[in-house]
């Protein structure tokens, strides 16, 4: 999940209090601190009304805002909603309540292969919650048919200015790092910086570094962008002008976790929240607003055919092996520090 | 009590929110900044406390670990910084300047309505007035059209994702902290000075350099610095009209405290930026800050 500048933009402060009749009444609370866009509403208004719980939602743009502002003590959240490697972070730094959710029957519904932090590996602490690619977004007007990063740069370098990349550090010169060959995780110096050569050589041809593209892409004013799944939920409603594409060469992928937080004022209700989120019915909703990966087997049998069958969404084992995670990095996170900062002011 | 100690202990009560206010909102935030600027950053964020000078060393190019070799990256943010922000400067005071002698000549009423309209985009939530130039500068929007319509089509720049539309986006923005001074100096602009100068065989020419220029100076400099400030340390314009593809030192910040978790290098910056807006104050304080008689002649 990377829409970054979203916090930005987004109300910081969606409260989407569940408005039900006599909701004044509800009994308790349940806090939730999650991406934007990035919840079902139909989702929040079902448990609010089956547990008589007043839900309130805010929002945030990256991990690492997040994680800041949890850091600098902002209490009140019970729920958060972490990438894989910050799940990881936040499990380091004791921010984690264990939640025992492995001993909860609808467990059995979760595709093991998903309990993909390190420091998580039974499901003790988050249950897994999506996942899906980051690739390219492109205007089927402009561009037939695009099936790789290769194709993507030599269309730039004809056309320049009318592509995009993403305004991320990690995202982006990971695209450096696949196209070496390399680990998107790779730690040495040499490695890093020839991915940062990469993007450096093609900076002149590429539009910009931004989250904000699918408006631009629709309009014709940038002909691909480097993007995650979720432009999915714009294509299927313009399959005629939008397309996506998990590049032929690797992608990333990314999975958010559902944590409950040590602080969480409402922990009880928190709880409730995860079992909630494990029944079929419920995670499947959220899958067709989100229109990304599920981690729910039981919800995959229930997801429409065409939603379930688009490789798009749900690559075949073949694409999904040349799929890579982000591992947090620790101190090594300085390189890449000092080679984005090169690609952006060169 | 004397009534004299009276009224100074009154004083003192009615100033003691205020204090408070700029203690508490201002001086003990600036504290921790400075104080993080000189410790060692963690590793998830946040600080470890131990004395870490190197930051600011850091800033001028010095290598920090082996990773690194001497590399003048971030002064060069700094200089584009300070480049862009003048340039937006002067493109507020081109634009500003005889617009301001122009409403300073208006009827009352109509004054009125112009200076309303000057602060009107307030109104609007900034990020929306971004976009709304997006729009227009987008390959497909506005400005392409309008020069299709007058059939130049073929000659309609395009200023998406540049340095221009980042000077564009700042000057839009920052206009009216232009205007306003400029026009609070140029309003009091007493006539019968220029025509006493032209009087006294002075050419236009001579009568603005000698008379209106020093006479409005105090509005020049009070607009350039409250334009300068806030296009230095502007990071969302970049970032949106400039493709982030030109790094200020507002994203760098930016990057520090979030995607590179090192919040010490981050306060560094920060510093950094306040003490050369600092300077300018002090520079504007040093020169009109004292009594209007300094100025005039």
């Amino acid at each position: 999940m990377t829409p970054k500048i979203r916090s930005l933009f987004v109300v910081p402060l969606v409260a989407l209090a569940c408005a039900l009749p006599g909701a004044a009444a509800a009994e308790g609370r349940l806090s939730l601190y999650n991406w934007g866009d990035y919840i079902s509403p139909e989702i929040l208004e079902r448990f609010g009304k089956e547990f008589n719980v007043k839900v309130t939602l805010d929002t945030y743009g990256s991990n690492e805002e997040m994680l800041a502002k949890i850091q600098a003590g902002a209490t009140g959240y019970d729920i958060v909603f972490p990438s894989v490697h910050m799940h990881d972070i936040m499990a380091k730094l004791g921010l984690l309540a264990k939640t025992d959710l492995n001993k909860m029957p609808g467990f059995a519904n979760i595709d093991r292969a998903a309990l993909r932090a390190k420091s998580d590996p039974a499901g003790e602490y988050c249950l897994p919650y999506a996942w899906g690619t980051v690739g390219i977004v492109y205007n089927t007007k402009k561009i037939p048919e695009l099936k790789s990063w290769k194709q993507f740069f030599e269309y730039a370098r004809k056309n320049p200015k009318k592509v995009a990349m993403l305004d991320d550090m990690r995202e982006t010169l990971g695209v450096g790092l696949i196209l070496n060959g390399k680990s998107v995780n790779a730690r040495k110096p040499e490695d890093v910086k020839a991915a940062q050569e990469i993007i450096l050589k093609h900076k002149p041809d590429i539009g910009a570094f931004t989250y904000e593209v699918i408006p631009l892409v629709q309009s014709g004013d940038l002909h691909a962008a480097h993007y995650f799944v979720g432009a999915m939920m714009y294509v299927l409603e313009k399959p005629d002008t939008l397309g996506y594409v998990i590049p032929e060469e690797g992608a990333t992928m990314y999975q958010e976790d559902i944590c409950v937080l040590k602080s969480a004022p409402n922990k009880a209700n928190a709880m409730k929240f995860l079992e909630f989120m494990m029944r079929p019915e419920i995670s499947v909703l959220n899958t067709i607003q989100q229109k990304n990966g599920s981690v729910n087997l039981k919800a995959m049998e229930l997801l429409p055919p065409a939603l379930r069958n688009d490789a798009r969404i749900n690559p075949p084992a073949s694409v999904r092996a040349k799929l890579q995670i982000f591992e947090d990095l620790g101190k090594d996170l300085k390189t890449y520090d000092r080679a984005w900062t090169k690609v952006k002011t060169n | 009590m004397s009534p004299r100690s009276s009224r100074r202990w009154a004083l003192a009560g009615l100033l003691t929110p205020a204090t408070l206010l700029l203690a508490g909102c201002f001086l003990v935030p600036l504290g921790i900044m400075a104080t993080y600027s000189v410790l060692s950053p963690g590793l998830y964020g946040g600080v470890e406390w131990e004395f870490y000078p190197y930051n600011y060393g850091r800033v001028l190019g010095a290598p920090l670990g082996d990773a690194e070799e001497f590399d003048p990256v971030y002064a060069g943010i700094l200089l584009r910084s300070l480049r862009l922000a003048a340039v937006t400067v002067v493109v507020c005071l081109c634009l500003c300047y005889p617009a301001a002698f122009w409403v300073s000549r208006l009827p009352g009423a109509r004054k009125n309505l112009v200076l309303f309209l000057v602060t009107l985009p307030f109104f609007a939530n900034l990020i929306i007035r971004v976009y709304a130039w997006m729009l227009v500068l987008r390959p497909t929007g506005v400005l392409t059209r309008a020069f299709d319509a007058v059939g130049l089509g073929a000659h309609a720049p395009d200023l998406m994702f540049t340095e221009g539309a980042v000077v564009i986006g700042l000057a839009y923005v920052l206009l009216p902290f232009m205007f306003l001074p400029l026009y609070a100096s140029i309003e009091k602009l007493d006539p019968a000075l220029l025509q006493a100068s032209s009087d006294l065989g002075a050419s236009p020419l001579q009568g603005f350099l000698r008379v209106t220029l020093p006479l409005t100076a105090p509005g020049i400099l009070g607009g350039s610095v409250l334009v300068f400030i806030p296009a230095f340390g502007n990071f969302v314009v970049p970032a949106l009209m400039g493709g982030a593809k030109v790094m200020l030192v507002g994203n760098t910040i930016e990057q520090q405290f979030l995607a590179a978790r090192n919040w010490p290098f981050g306060a560094a910056l920060a510093m950094l930026v306040l003490g050369i807006i600092l300077i300018a104050m002090l520079a504007y304080a040093w020169r009109f800050g004292r009594v209007d008689g300094a100025v005039r002649p």
